[in-house]
């Protein structure tokens, strides 16, 4: 048949520094991090009042990252607050999910023949480790800013004080019943969102790997139309990952804010 | 029948069945936007750039069944 080279799921590990194996995508993680310091330090140098072309396309997204995040948070202070994080989220997948693109990244090779360069996003963990944080954040802050509300948005029991009548019961019981769901639906976000990064980059480098892998003819036109979609899916899903981050985070704040503060 | 063919036969109709309901899914939502796309055509951009991001949110089911079906492939 066709000499497909061997896709595995798990990256290969290629040293181990104490008890932490060091894996192909972890060294594309720090190169990715790398490549983000340099581009910052170069943008920087230069910028100024009058904005170079660069300055000016980072303030284009910019702009577009913050109007979201003032839409959903309400005020400017926590979104200014956030902003770090969400920005530095949103420009590490966004340079991260290409790494298919570079030329010749895959033939750097060591002594075994595994490649030394892995797109990071393209091994579980990264998505995982980055829902993970988001998360932690997310409820670690309500339970830090007021532990009884935002536990009593899971667990509902005022519905059953607010009875006025005995047929306000099965309303009440169901007010409850929903409320212990929701703690299901924060599970269900930890595997969502990881999942979904993850699914839509490593599909892509499994298809271009088996493509390229059937015939000798195969390699030149055909992979063209899963490139463009594998690079346009690694926009939108960086910009859904940001933007999903931004509303977990959002509506688990608003859920604990103070009713009483005036606007 | 062994393992081997369970497993590929496995994969295939995980993929297969998760990709039904992603495909009418994102369908709706096309067709919504170019509705209201074709009644107000002067925000035809920013219903074009939302109705990406709806698109990448309706396939998240599929993308797990596809997870599902190459750690079943690739793990086993």
């Amino acid at each position: 048949m066709a000499n497909i080279p061997e896709i595995n799921l798990a990256p290969d590990v290629l040293t181990t520094i104490g008890p932490v194996p060091i894996t192909n995508a972890f060294l594309a993680t720090l190169a990715t991090s790398l490549i983000l310091l340099i581009i910052a330090f170069i943008v920087r140098r230069k910028a100024g009042i009058i904005p170079t072309r660069p300055q000016m396309a980072f303030e284009l997204v910019y702009e577009f990252i913050y109007e979201k995040m003032v839409m959903s948070f309400g005020d400017e202070e926590r979104a200014q607050k956030f902003f770090p994080l969400i920005f530095t989220i949103f420009l590490f997948l966004l340079i991260a999910n290409q790494f298919a693109l570079i030329p010749f990244i895959q033939s750097i090779v060591t002594e075994d023949g595994i490649s030394l360069l892995r797109t990071p996003t393209s091994d579980y963990s990264l998505p995982i480790a980055l829902t993970i944080l988001i998360l932690v954040i997310a409820n670690g802050l309500a339970l830090m800013i007021s532990p009884l509300r935002h536990i009593g948005n899971f667990i509902k029991f005022e519905s059953f004080f607010k009875m006025k009548s005995i047929k306000d019961l099965p309303m009440a019981c169901l007010d409850f019943f929903l409320g212990l769901m929701d703690i299901i639906g924060e599970v269900a976000k930890l595997a969502s969102l990881s999942t979904r990064l993850f699914g839509n980059i490593f599909a892509g480098e499994v298809i271009i790997t088996i493509i390229t892998g059937l015939m000798f003819y195969s390699q030149f036109l055909v992979p063209i139309p899963f490139l463009v979609l594998s690079t346009l899916a690694g926009l939108v899903q960086a910009f859904v990952f940001a933007m999903l981050s931004i509303i977990f985070i959002s509506s688990s704040l608003n859920g604990v804010r103070k009713e009483e503060s005036p606007a | 029948m062994d393992a081997e063919s369970a497993k590929l036969i496995a994969a295939g109709i995980c993929m297969g069945l998760g990709a039904i309901g992603s495909g009418i899914g994102e369908g709706f939502v096309g067709g919504k936007a170019l509705e209201a796309m074709a009644r107000n055509p002067q925000v035809g951009d920013k219903i074009f750039t939302n109705m990406i991001v709806a698109i990448a949110l309706a396939e998240s089911t599929a993308i797990y069944s596809l997870v599902i079906s190459l750690i079943i492939l690739f793990v086993f």
